[in-house]
């Protein structure tokens, strides 16, 4: 925090004009007000990477507790209906709170540096995104402070298990609506790294030279926007079910609880995209940083990323073959699903083909990135299995899918996250982490995560099925149990180091200059921490891998930005965002009125006062309100002036009028 | 945050004058063919006969309301891409899903 | 702000983006691709459970109006009519035309939105349709009043940028301002919901056997409140101070007009997939 909080390029004084005084204009540089009302990508990064680094430690513990229930036969660590708990928390917390909103903290920070922007499109609704995201993680996970319980239904949610007939609390509710309220999040941080994306990038950055890692934003974003539209309707019709007495999947009214399958995996298969094709952005830079080579075969990396994205909507039923579709509908997704592992294969070799002839540099973030390459492989293998339609019929619900996902979510996502954070920790905080310790975090959560999944390949095709809370000792489970659980306590060790080691280089890392890597892409370029506005001078673009041209150029590019400078300075300056509380408040209003509509009893005298609509009502006025100063509060900004190092001169302009 | 948009010389102006005939022209146009359309329905001709018909005037109505009055016709393609791959992967979804509820396997059981 | 010469803005180019689309243009059409899939999948829902409805369903063609749908349909094209007139008028400068515009694009919205109020509840009242009562019926309101919320958050989007064109200049933004502006909002939003009540109240009246007088005789009130808006309304058009919007706002209208179109696309799409097709 001290050193995004205290960079010695950042303007201390936003001396704004006199403003009227309807509209609050927070200049606070630290301190809460500071970060509630921050529009800066790069501290909306770093809380989205905060809270999701808590969540993943929330989710981790979930896992343990699942894995010493498992430990040994007809245990009774936990209940039945706790596990059930546990699986549904663990799945709903990693993918939403922990994955989601790693890769988002690196779309946040890195993207518009890459890009050599000073900010995204649209700064306030970036805070709002935050801020919507946190109101619908906390509400997930009321339940746990409630006597309803924490959702239990599984991170599919499948009818008619949720209907309220078999789920008459609130945990499902809650589920719905924290769900709901993330796809706010998502579609709106989506829609502004869209435009940001095409519309904001450096002169001569055009679409064939940007970073792989801002293509796979790209690509993630409209994954996002395509796909959750549909949750959003099934978790509409669902709470309608759940409310209103419709019977979209309630069969004793005409409806059909597969419908909510479709609907669902149409969403949900996007979802695994959304949650690998950020990994594979990281490690595309990461391989070729770390192998003294550009990316191999890029234009085909992109393309693949493409086609992985689209292909992506056409094989949601491969998570259903099961279900009794009809040969021609199983076929034609098995087909599809087929053919998405081709691009997803090219992206390996194209990998490969990086490291091939390279001068390879083993530091830490390349272990995770080599490992990412190895472990997301066997899950592609697995998943390719699953393919086969016929052979799915003995995998499908049983751990063999478990160990499939957690191949290529821990042994692909994760990894890749976690390569992302030693990577670009230097940029970050200005402190590099050691490599003994960063070496040895990743050596133990290898062993650990292999330990713990690779067994459970063997238990699935042995026959254990998924979220059962425990299995009888006679079945020849055991003995791969019980490995699994010893893997995954040395995984948390291994999590464990990682996160000691993070926070202590945090605070007291090795403090390092710029470019410490000796990296090809324009984010590099920037001071550590990077100051509020990014680029003195936005940077042109010659060249992909944009920054190796700028360090093989120093002359030419000296030149071209001292004549930008003068014009920038001319043109009135660096124009910055001011800061604004009303994302937060519009965030606010959702979350009260989200917790009105799940998580308050119906009154028992029901009137127009009651507690739950008037909670609701309460919050809607609330989000309106923000909504509205936010709409009125106009976006002029103010003027930076800075000096050749960087500094604010001392003549600060007056906004425009 | 974008600066101002540039100036034009006014050459453009007949093309903006002529924009209100066009946008009157094309609401006419729409609601003679909403008229069609009611009337069509009525008209004795086979089932698939009148469906296509149907689909055929819903999609000049949209494809005119989106090319006209959305400005599409002249504004820069990449706004058409964005908003057909939306549109082309709703309606093939639609169409994935109705295709697979229609299936033998999917009917309803008997009751 | 509005330095430039009316007419002088280039509109379909914006220098400052590496596309030459204007950003807000850009977010509307992706999310517009969003929303694409949005009411896809709410009428895939419709379509699937039309395909073997039980027996004894309610039939859609012994339920639908085709005649007050299909104009509510030629309402809501109109309506888009005038919203593009709206966008051309402010992009050459023409506030006063654009409010113009605005209002009837409001007009016209109201309309369709009262249509669609009297379709539910006679639905609901006279056929027996009702949320819960059948498939049909869960998918029909759903789908449709899914669009409907659509148009009304469209409508209240029009009213605010309607009174958004009367800000004043920067430094008369004081409090005293604000409370005119959320006055004149509720005006407008009142006077939408005071005409739209009144006038489904005296149909229904009509329809059971009372007068329009007798209606309104019993409820003076929406009277009343009707022309107190009105008469706020018509205070604020009136007033001659300068005010913070121009050809460079044009690109917040025309954002808000590409969202008010799309709402009218759907309803093609809906009017076909719903209704005209129950008719084959």
């Amino acid at each position: 925090m001290d050193a995004i909080l205290k960079s010695e390029l950042q303007v201390k004084d936003t001396a704004a004009p006199a403003k009227s005084a309807v509209f609050w204009r927070p200049t606070a540089q630290t301190g809460l007000v500071s970060w509630l009302t921050t529009v800066d990508h790069k501290k909306i990064g770093f809380l989205y990477g905060v809270f999701a680094l808590f969540f993943f430690l929330v989710g981790g513990v979930e896992a343990l507790l699942i894995r010493l229930q498992l430990m040994l036969p007809n245990s009774s660590v936990l209940t039945a209906e706790q596990y059930n708990t546990m699986f549904t928390m663990h799945g709903t917390t990693m993918i939403f709170l922990a994955i989601m909103p790693l890769s988002a903290a690196f779309f946040n920070f890195i993207m518009p540096l890459q890009i050599g922007a000073r900010d995204v499109a649209f700064p306030r609704l970036n805070a709002f995104s935050l801020w919507t995201f946190v109101a619908g993680a906390i509400i997930i996970n009321l339940g746990w402070f409630m006597p309803d319980g924490a959702p239990n239904v599984g991170w599919t949610g499948y009818a008619p298990l949720t209907s309220k007939t078999y789920a008459p609390d609130h945990s499902v509710d809650m589920w719905i609506m924290g769900l709901q309220l993330l796809g706010v999040a998502s579609i709106a941080a989506s829609l502004n790294f869209i435009v940001t994306i095409i519309n904001m990038r450096a002169p001569g950055m055009t679409m064939m030279r940007l970073p792989v890692f801002t293509w796979m934003t790209l690509f993630t974003a409209f994954l996002i926007v395509l796909s959750f539209p549909f949750i959003t309707v099934a978790l509409v019709e669902l709470m309608m079910d759940r409310h209103f007495g419709t019977s979209f999947f309630e069969v004793s009214g005409g409806g059909m609880p597969i419908l909510w399958q479709h609907l669902f995996w149409v969403f949900g298969h996007p979802e695994v995209y959304i949650l690998i094709l950020p990994a594979m952005g990281i490690i595309s830079e990461i391989l070729p940083t770390f192998s003294r080579k550009p990316l191999f075969g890029y234009p085909i990396v992109v393309f693949s990323g493409a086609s992985i994205g689209f292909l992506g909507f056409s094989v949601w039923s491969h998570h259903m073959f099961t279900t009794g579709m009809g040969t021609v509908a199983t076929a034609a997704f098995a087909l599809a699903t087929m053919a998405i592992a081709v691009p997803t294969g090219v992206k390996i070799f194209n990998w490969i083909g990086t490291l091939w002839g390279g001068h390879l540099s083993m530091r830490t973030p390349m272990m995770f990135a080599l490992g990412f390459v190895w472990m997301f492989m066997i899950g592609g293998f697995s998943g390719v299995m699953h393919s086969a339609a016929p052979a799915d019929a003995q995998q499908q619900d049983s751990y063999f899918v478990v160990a499939h996902f957690h191949y290529v979510l821990i042994g692909g996502s994760l990894f890749a996250l976690l390569a992302g954070i030693h990577y670009w920790f230097p940029l970050m905080f200005g402190r590099k982490v050691s490599e003994f310790w960063g070496k040895l975090s990743f050596w133990v959560i290898f062993a650990g995560f292999n330990i713990t999944f690779f067994p459970m390949h063997f238990l699935g095709l042995n026959g254990m099925p998924r979220r059962t809370f425990t299995y009888d000792t006679n079945l020849g489970w055991n003995a791969g149990n019980f490995i699994a659980t010893i893997g995954a306590l040395i995984l948390g060790v291994g999590i464990f180091i990682y996160f000691a080691v993070m926070v202590y280089t945090f605070l007291k890392g090795e403090k390092v200059g710029k470019d410490v890597w000796d990296a090809r892409t324009l984010e590099w370029s920037l001071p550590n921490p990077p100051p509020e506005y990014n680029y003195r001078v936005i940077p042109t673009v010659h060249a992909r891998d944009a920054l190796w041209y700028i360090k093989q150029n120093p002359a030419e590019i000296a030149k071209e930005d001292a004549a930008k400078a003068k014009i920038e300075a001319d043109h009135g300056g660096i124009h910055m965002p001011h800061q604004s509380i009303y994302p937060f408040v519009a965030s606010l209003g959702m979350f009260v009125a989200g917790v009105g509509i799940s998580a308050i009893d119906h009154d028992p005298t029901p009137g127009f006062w009651g507690k739950k609509i008037g909670i609701t009502l309460i919050g809607g006025a609330i989000m309106c309100l923000g909504i509205y100063w936010w709409a009125i509060e106009g976006n002029e900004g103010y003027h930076l002036h800075l000096d050749e190092d960087g500094k604010e001169s001392k003549d600060k302009k007056a906004d425009h009028p | 945050m974008s600066a101002p948009a540039s100036t034009v010389p006014a050459h453009d102006h007949s093309h903006e004058a002529s924009k209100f005939q066009i946008y009157v022209n094309v609401a006419m146009l729409l609601a003679i063919i909403t008229g069609v359309e009611i009337v069509g329905i009525y008209l004795p001709f086979a089932k698939w006969i009148i469906v296509t018909g149907l689909v055929i005037l819903s999609v000049v109505k949209f494809l005119y309301v989106i090319f006209y009055f959305m400005h599409l016709r002249w504004d820069k393609p990449f706004c058409t891409i964005l908003f057909f791959i939306g549109l082309v992967l709703a309606s093939g979804t639609v169409w994935a899903l109705l295709a697979l509820f229609s299936a033998k396997d999917s009917l309803p059981l008997p009751t | 702000m509005s330095s430039h010469a009316a007419g002088t803005i280039d509109h379909h180019h914006d220098p400052s983006t590496s596309t030459g689309i204007p950003n807000k243009k850009l977010m509307m059409w992706t999310f517009l691709a969003s929303d694409c899939m949005f009411f896809g999948a709410l009428i895939s829902t419709h379509l699937i459970y039309r395909l073997h409805p039980a027996p004894g369903s309610p039939q859609p063609k012994e339920i639908f109006s085709l005649e007050l749908t299909s104009f509510s349909t030629f309402i809501l094209l109109m309506s888009s009519l005038m919203m593009a007139l709206a966008v051309t008028a402010i992009q050459k400068g023409n506030v006063k035309s654009m409010r113009w515009s605005l209002l009837t694009t409001i007009f016209f919205g109201t309309i369709f939105l009262g249509c669609q109020v009297y379709e539910f509840v006679e639905f609901a009242t006279l056929k027996n349709l009702t949320l819960t009562n059948s498939m049909f019926g869960t998918t029909f309101y759903t789908l449709t009043g899914t669009h409907g919320i659509h148009v009304a958050i469209g409508v209240l989007w029009l009213i605010l940028m309607y009174v958004r064109s009367f800000q004043p200049p920067e430094g008369q933004r004081t409090f005293g301002w604000l409370f005119k502006n959320c006055l004149h909002v509720s005006a407008i939003v009142g006077a939408v919901l005071l005409s739209m009540f009144a006038i489904l109240g005296v149909v229904h009246t009509i329809q059971t056997g009372g007068t329009t007088a007798s209606y309104f005789a019993s409820h003076l009130w929406m009277i009343v409140g009707f022309f107190a808006t009105i008469a706020v309304a018509v205070s604020f058009w009136r007033q001659k101070t300068a005010v913070n919007f121009g050809e460079a706002n044009a690109i917040d209208v025309e954002s808000m007009g590409l969202y008010w179109h799309f709402v009218d696309i759907v309803w093609i799409v809906i009017f076909t997939a719903v209704y005209l097709i129950e008719y084959l």
